[in-house]
């Protein structure tokens, strides 16, 4: 029998924050004193009105941290449902003026999906190419913009690789040619310290469980006088801009996770510390491991791997036995592993997209983790290089 | 939670490749009763995003199985991955099982999976996820000679007996393998599903071929081959021996040996499929007495011991097929077998799988020439 007494942690140690994040230790705290709250902000008695104190406190928080008003804020189910909502949105209202979108190769399948679809209903979409060292092409950008462009989409940060885009600038781009911008600041909050107003962006979604939140829980921001359709037909809520019922629980929640985003400088500081002594003792540790868009700006939690002669879902599962919980690349296409088509967007191989290894850290993270991980990985990739290298002799002998 | 001192000691770490079937997980659920250190996979062979969501009952390949492994490796709480083997399984699965039938053979596409997926890949993976062992739902066992060497032996099930499939396995890993379920009968692997609460109990059994499903394996290959390259495969259909041509025939793909129904063509007597001859698109047609032989022409053989030329073994022609008595004559590129009853309807493209007092031997590829 072989020796599986490899020391593994005692509990899991988890490591793929940019999938989603634990539930803050502050919203646990508080969690049996929400489950009382029941009533329906939409109702006219008394039951309603801690529901409704709750709404309130909870917008105005966001726009406190994102210096907007309050009333550019729209409640919804998260992420995915704040993209397909913009982009539909500016499709419907300008599609007779302006009819062409931008957006990045790199989005989130929410927004390529529906991209896609409106491609199926007469738009004409331009994916902007990334490099593989994570710039995005400017001069693509420059050049497809035109006084036809209805909305541009570029994300804050990808969530594969951690590479930051420059916001700024190509809002300026496309305000210059009278077109709207978007972005999809998921990996935002809770992993940059940014001054949001700055970006200067006509909407932006985003996600409360990327930041320690519950899932299903999110917001839009839809700056004043920009176009909107909803979604979802209901009523009335949001100022008739999101139907149903709010999720008056999870935004709950968000109230007391705002509170710990406002002051996380020093946590985004300590995460930037933890990710660069992984990477620089993965790079002296483990031989011919590359990693993907460190040359440019990245969040300070995420680190993409390059393995090579390493199957990165072999990896995955054998650290996940091991007790460490990573990611070969966006969790939406894990069950289906198919290589990461952000990273093959990229310009990375199959054979590198496949070898991909993403790791990112979170607040709770510790140094001892860290470096943990690091040695449990080594002792992982060597022992599957090994494997290759006797099936490669066999079929060399064979 | 157990603590370390009340624990008991794992007798090895498994992986299970369960298909989502009653059989597999089964098998998963007797290991980890067995004091195993259970990891589930399932192989992810084939793309459904296009397939109907209600073909997936009784196939043993589609994503609601994959939903159903998943579902019984919670229950007995085990880890459980997928692993995408698309690609493999159609280089080397699905493409040669077309070719066979576009070259007048009868494929036989359980061994190639067995060979390069469930006895190789998952192999592999076996190795690679620290595991001492690899463990499957096929009825087979494996039993220990007297000099401790590992063997497989037929099931005790005779109907559901799949070493057939198996002989393909190399004979260094048989130590390594488990088969859980080969012990039992059909009917009291789902007393056990039904008694751990498995949501697969009653699952119905898988038939034909996975990848196949109910359209047929004509439609299939009507799906996955142009108009074009089938329209060469048509010709004409002869009375065997007068060469009295009797039709013309849409393609050699659609006639397997032994075939009577669907020939393409009446007559006042049965007549059967007797021969196809890919090089002339010929598919030749005759009585039935015709169709037996005593003599088979084996290539390719796999053997997991040895085998005694000149001896009498008990060989299987195809899969439903009750073993039957033949001298082994060993060839340049195989063996001879000279059977001691006629035997109906030997097809190419099938195996000829070799057995002494229910131990698996060996076995090879069924060959006209």
């Amino acid at each position: 029998m072989q020796n599986h007494e490899n020391p593994t942690p005692k509990s899991r140690v988890y490591l793929d924050h940019n999938a989603t994040t634990p539930h803050s230790p502050a919203l646990k705290a508080k969690w049996m004193e929400f489950i009382e709250i029941s009533g329906n902000p939409s109702s006219i008695h008394q039951d309603s009105r801690i529901p409704k104190t709750i709404l309130r406190e909870t917008r105005q928080k966001i726009s406190d941290l994102l210096s907007c008003s309050p009333l550019e804020i729209i409640f919804n189910s998260g992420a995915s449902e704040g993209n397909s909502s913009v982009l539909k949105s500016a499709f419907n209202t300008l599609k007779e003026t302006r009819n062409e979108f931008l957006v990045s190769q790199v989005e989130h399948p929410s927004i390529i999906k529906t991209a896609e679809y409106l491609i199926s209903q007469g738009a004409v979409v331009h994916f902007i190419p990334v490099s593989k060292s994570g710039m995005i092409d400017m001069n693509f950008i420059r050049s497809k913009l035109s006084h036809k462009t209805a909305l541009v989409s570029v994300m804050y940060a990808n969530n594969e690789t951690g590479t930051v885009f420059p916001i700024k600038e190509i809002t300026e781009l496309a305000h210059a040619q009278g077109a709207l911008m978007h972005s999809d600041c998921v990996q935002l909050l809770g992993k940059a310290e940014v001054a949001f107003k700055e970006l200067g962006v006509d909407y932006a979604t985003f996600s409360a469980h990327k930041f320690y939140g519950l899932k299903g829980t999110g917001f839009c921001y839809v700056k004043k006088s920009t176009p909107w359709v909803p979604l979802v037909h209901g009523g009335g809520q949001e100022r008739g801009r999101r139907g149903g019922t709010e999720n008056v629980l999870g935004l709950a929640a968000l109230n007391v996770v705002l509170d710990e985003i406002k002051n996380c400088g020093p946590k985004i500081s300590e995460m930037k510390r933890l990710r660069d002594l992984m990477e620089s003792k993965i790079l002296s540790d483990i031989s011919n491991v590359s990693i993907t868009a460190k040359e440019g700006q990245r969040l300070t939690n995420t680190s993409s791997l390059v393995i090579d002669d390493v199957d990165g879902e072999t990896l995955l599962m054998s650290l996940d036995l091991k007790f460490y919980s990573v990611s070969t690349g966006a969790a939406c296409s894990s069950g289906n592993p198919e290589p990461s088509p952000v990273l093959l967007a990229m310009g990375l191989t199959r054979a590198e997209a496949q070898s991909s290894l993403r790791i990112s850290l979170g607040w709770g993270t510790t140094e001892e983790q860290v470096v943990n991980f690091v040695n449990t990985l080594n002792e992982v990739v060597t022992k599957l290089r090994e494997i290759n290298l006797e099936e490669k002799k066999k079929e060399n002998v064979g | 939670m157990l603590d370390n001192q009340t624990k008991p000691k794992s007798k090895g770490r498994v992986l299970v490749a369960m298909s989502g079937g009653v059989d597999s997980s089964v098998a998963a659920a007797l290991l980890v009763e067995q004091g195993y250190e259970v990891i589930g996979a399932t192989m992810q062979v084939w793309d459904y995003s296009t397939c109907d969501i209600t073909e997936g009952n009784g196939t043993c390949c589609s994503s609601i199985d994959v939903d159903d492994a998943r579902s019984v490796a919670d229950k007995i709480n085990i880890p459980f991955y997928v692993l995408n083997c698309e690609a493999k399984f159609k280089a080397s699965v699905i493409d040669p099982f077309i070719n066979a039938y576009l070259n007048g053979q009868t494929p036989l596409p359980c061994v190639n999976c067995n060979t390069y997926l469930k006895f190789d890949h998952l192999v592999k993976k076996m190795k690679e996820l620290d595991c001492d062992y690899l463990a499957t739902g096929h009825y087979a066992q494996i039993v220990y000679d007297e000099n401790n060497h590992a063997h497989i032996k037929t099931s005790t099930d005779d109907w559901k007996d799949q070493t057939y499939f198996l002989f393909t396995i190399d004979p260094q890993i048989v130590s390594k393998l488990l088969f859980p379920i080969g012990h039992l009968k059909k009917p009291q692997v789902r007393e056990i599903a039904e008694a751990k609460g498995l949501v697969v109990a009653k699952k119905k059994d898988s038939t034909g071929i996975c990848f196949v499903g109910n359209k047929g394996y004509d439609n299939f290959i009507k799906e996955q081959v142009s108009s074009k390259i089938l329209s060469t495969k048509k010709g004409q259909l002869k009375r065997y021996p007068t060469g009295e041509v009797m039709a013309e025939h849409e393609g050699i793909h659609l006639y397997t040996i032994g075939q009577s129904k669907g020939l393409g063509m009446t007559y006042h007597e049965k007549l059967f499929v007797l021969k196809i001859d890919a090089d002339t698109n010929t598919v030749w047609v005759g009585d039935e007495k015709d169709l037996y032989s005593n003599e088979v022409e084996v290539i390719e053989p796999h053997w997991l011991s040895e085998v005694t030329d000149g001896s009498e073994y008990e060989v299987k022609i195809r899969y439903q097929h009750k073993a039957s008595k033949a001298i082994v004559e060993k060839t340049e590129r195989g063996i001879r077998l000279k059977f001691e009853e006629p035997q109906r309807a030997v097809a190419p493209g099938q195996a000829a799988v070799l057995y002494k007092n229910q131990k698996l031997i060996g076995g090879g590829w069924i060959t006209l020439n």
